[in-house]
This record gives structure tokens, C-alpha cells and sequence, in this order.
């Protein structure tokens, strides 16, 4: 992992010069884990990807704003959550960022009609994470898919570490609820 | 809420400094409802993460065109500039480079001894014919001629590499127009399918 991040500062490096093959192999190492971001917070595959063009093309233009190397992945998912809320505030323009939701159902992400994932086997999962709002199923899903830490979520987010803590602290239990009830004791 | 000296979430999300997290790990196995507590934090993230994420249905494109590909030439100069090693390599080799043409040059020392001229000495004259002055005019020219063309090449060069990073710039502008257009369009869709102010239009 931290040979992994010197590789990436090194890329960076070269694609802030102009190389656009180390911007290339950036990408490459990166855009799974973009568009499955997108993808859970968007709810829509078509959304995920333009989108996920959209979030290089930007970190394209900008990387040699980009003043730490090191901060690339928080940079890039800052950039990337900008963009899906732009995309959510564009096509309901009068209702509350806070009150926006994907446009997924209650079986989960959908497209066409068809599930993205199986749902014999994540319905539960897919339907606790559905009743979450969208603060809270984007923090589960910067901490819990992406790995990130509460200094880089607020970062991403953009708000303080204790408001993200609260989101994702809240969203945990609701989550406990649905996927781990509490047993009762003695019975196994 | 639990007993654990530090918040178990934390400790759960490995959020917590090396000492606190000892001290909970500590408590933890001693406290049956703690560690209870810890067993559904696990079984959630267990659950959460069985939903796989999905390979990307297609690679992004826009930059990784050939035509995006910076000129060779280019591309060794950047390699250059970017390894230390070489770049340590270059800066020995001008500094030895320096060295030696310090050591040759005389300018700078101590002015030596001019020996004393003889008294006679018969003036250097040799007549040159005209065959010889024709080769040396003929070489002068062509020298002259050789770094015209050096200094077009260069320039030649230059202006390619500046279209090409012209072109390079157009490209993504054009990539970033088309993604825009796609969205604008789809917008427009979802707009006359949800009966927006251009449904009538769209229809």
C-alpha cells in the first residue's frame, strides 16, 4: 500500500508535467473504485460512468492545482461528489441537496429495470442501505467501500469531522438493526 | 451505548490512536456486552460488504487516445528531466565539462612572462590562391548555410510540438463538450418524460 502511494505521487508528479501516460495508468488504477462510489450514490450505472469521465476530465484540467501528492484520493472523491450533487441539484433544481435521493428503488441500484446485484443474495443489504438518506449511505460508503479516514471523509464531504462521524455513526446503527439484530440472550 | 473506555465504533473503524486501541481491545476481552456489541458491528460491515463492487462497463476513453500521446522527443525529455539518476548524471557531466575548460582557459591567471621577441623576425606572408580563397568562401557558405537550416529545423520543431499540444487541448475540450451534450440531452429527456417546461417542445 505504500509502495502503492509512492507510485501515485510519482504519476502525479508526471501527469502535472504533462505526460499524459502517467495520467493514463492513473486512471486506470483508479476508475473502479470511482465509479462504484458514483455508482452507489447515484444509484444509476449510465450516471456512474458519465460521470466518473466527467471526474478525470476535471481532475485532468486541475491537477496542477493539486498542491500534495499524497492528497490525491481525497482530491479526486472531492471532485467526484461535487460533481454527482451538481448532477442531483441540475435535475431537481428546486428541491434541498439534503432531501436529494438517487434515483434507485427500493430493491437497490436499478437500470433498465435490472438489478445491478443479485438480490436472492443482497436484498437485505440493498434495502437497509436504500433506507438510509443520502448523507448517510454516502458516508457508510466512503468509510465502509472506499476505506477512507474521518479526516479525509470531511475533507471529501466537505463539513467537519463530527458531523461525519454523527452521519455515519447514525447510519451504523439503523444498518445493526436491519442486518444484525440483537439476540436474545441465551439463544444462539 | 457501552462501557468501553473509548467509543467502540471507533475502535471498530481502527479511528482510534495505537494506546486507545490497546485499551479497548483490552477491555474487550473482558466485556461480554462490549464484545457482543463488536460482533454485530461486524456481522454489518460482513453484510455491507458482500455486495461487490462492479468492473467499469467501459475504460474512460478520452485520454487514453493515441493522439493524446505526447511527441517521442517529448516524452525522453520529460523521462529525463524525471530521473534523478540521469539528472544527477548531467549535472557531474557539466560540472567536469566546467573543470577542464576552467583548467585550459587562461583567462583568470596570473599574466605569465611574455618571452623576449626576436629582433629579427621576417613578416609571415604567404600568398593564398585564388583556387584556395573559392574553398574557403565555399565552406563559409556552406557553415552559413548549414546553420540556417539548423535554426529552421528548430523552429520547425518547436511550432509542431505547440500544434500538437494545441491539438492536445482541443481534444479534451471536445471530449468534455460531448459528455456535456450527452448529459444536456439526457436532462432534456428526463424532462419532458417528468413533463418540464420544454415537454411540449421535446414531444
Amino acid at each position: 500500500m505504500i509502495f502503492r502511494a509512492v507510485e501515485d505521487a510519482d504519476l502525479i508528479r508526471q501527469a502535472a508535467r504533462g505526460s499524459v501516460e502517467s495520467f493514463n495508468l492513473l486512471v486506470s488504477r483508479w476508475e473502479k473504485r470511482v465509479y462504484n462510489y458514483l455508482l452507489r450514490i447515484t444509484a444509476n450505472r449510465e450516471d456512474a460512468l458519465d460521470l466518473t469521465q466527467d471526474v478525470f476530465l476535471k481532475a485532468y484540467q486541475n491537477l496542477r492545482k493539486l498542491d500534495d501528492p499524497g492528497r490525491f484520493a481525497p482530491w479526486l472523491y472531492r471532485i467526484a461528489h461535487n460533481e454527482a450533487y451538481s448532477m442531483f441539484r441540475k435535475r431537481r433544481p428546486q428541491t434541498d441537496v439534503d432531501e436529494l435521493e438517487p434515483e434507485g428503488t427500493e430493491t437497490g441500484i436499478t437500470i433498465g429495470g435490472n438489478s445491478v446485484f443479485p438480490i436472492e443474495l443482497n436484498l437485505a443489504v440493498a434495502s437497509a442501505l436504500d433506507r438510509l438518506s443520502p448523507d448517510q449511505r454516502e458516508a457508510v460508503v466512503l468509510k465502509i467501500y472506499q476505506g477512507f479516514k474521518f479526516e479525509e471523509m470531511a475533507e471529501i464531504l466537505s463539513c467537519p469531522v463530527s458531523t461525519v462521524k454523527s452521519r455515519l455513526y447514525t447510519a451504523l446503527e439503523l444498518l445493526k438493526l436491519e442486518l444484525a439484530p440483537v439476540k436474545a440472550r441465551g439463544v444462539s | 451505548m457501552t462501557c468501553s473506555p473509548f467509543d467502540l465504533r471507533d475502535y471498530f473503524l481502527r479511528e482510534l490512536p495505537d494506546q486507545q486501541q490497546h485499551q479497548v481491545e483490552a477491555h474487550v476481552k473482558h466485556c461480554q456486552p462490549c464484545r457482543e456489541e463488536l460482533e454485530r458491528l461486524r456481522v454489518t460491515e460482513a453484510a455491507l460488504l458482500s455486495l461487490p463492487d462492479e468492473e467499469i462497463p467501459q475504460r474512460i476513453a478520452f485520454v487514453s487516445d493515441k493522439i493524446f500521446e505526447p511527441a517521442p522527443w517529448r516524452r525522453w525529455w520529460a523521462a529525463f528531466w524525471g530521473s534523478a539518476s540521469r539528472l544527477g548524471f548531467a549535472s557531474a557531466a557539466m560540472l567536469s565539462a566546467a573543470i577542464i575548460i576552467y583548467a585550459m582557459h587562461p583567462a583568470g591567471r596570473p599574466p605569465q612572462p611574455v618571452a623576449a621577441v626576436p629582433a629579427a623576425v621576417a613578416p609571415i606572408v604567404q600568398p593564398i590562391s585564388d583556387a584556395e580563397i573559392q574553398a574557403r568562401i565555399d565552406a563559409a557558405v556552406t557553415r552559413a548555410v548549414g546553420q540556417v537550416e539548423q535554426r529552421q529545423m528548430e523552429k520547425t520543431r518547436t511550432l509542431v510540438s505547440d500544434l500538437e499540444s494545441m491539438r492536445q487541448r482541443l481534444m479534451v475540450a471536445a471530449a468534455a463538450y460531448e459528455i456535456d451534450q450527452k448529459r444536456y440531452n439526457r436532462s432534456r429527456q428526463l424532462e419532458a418524460n417528468y413533463g418540464g417546461p420544454h415537454a411540449e417542445e421535446q414531444r
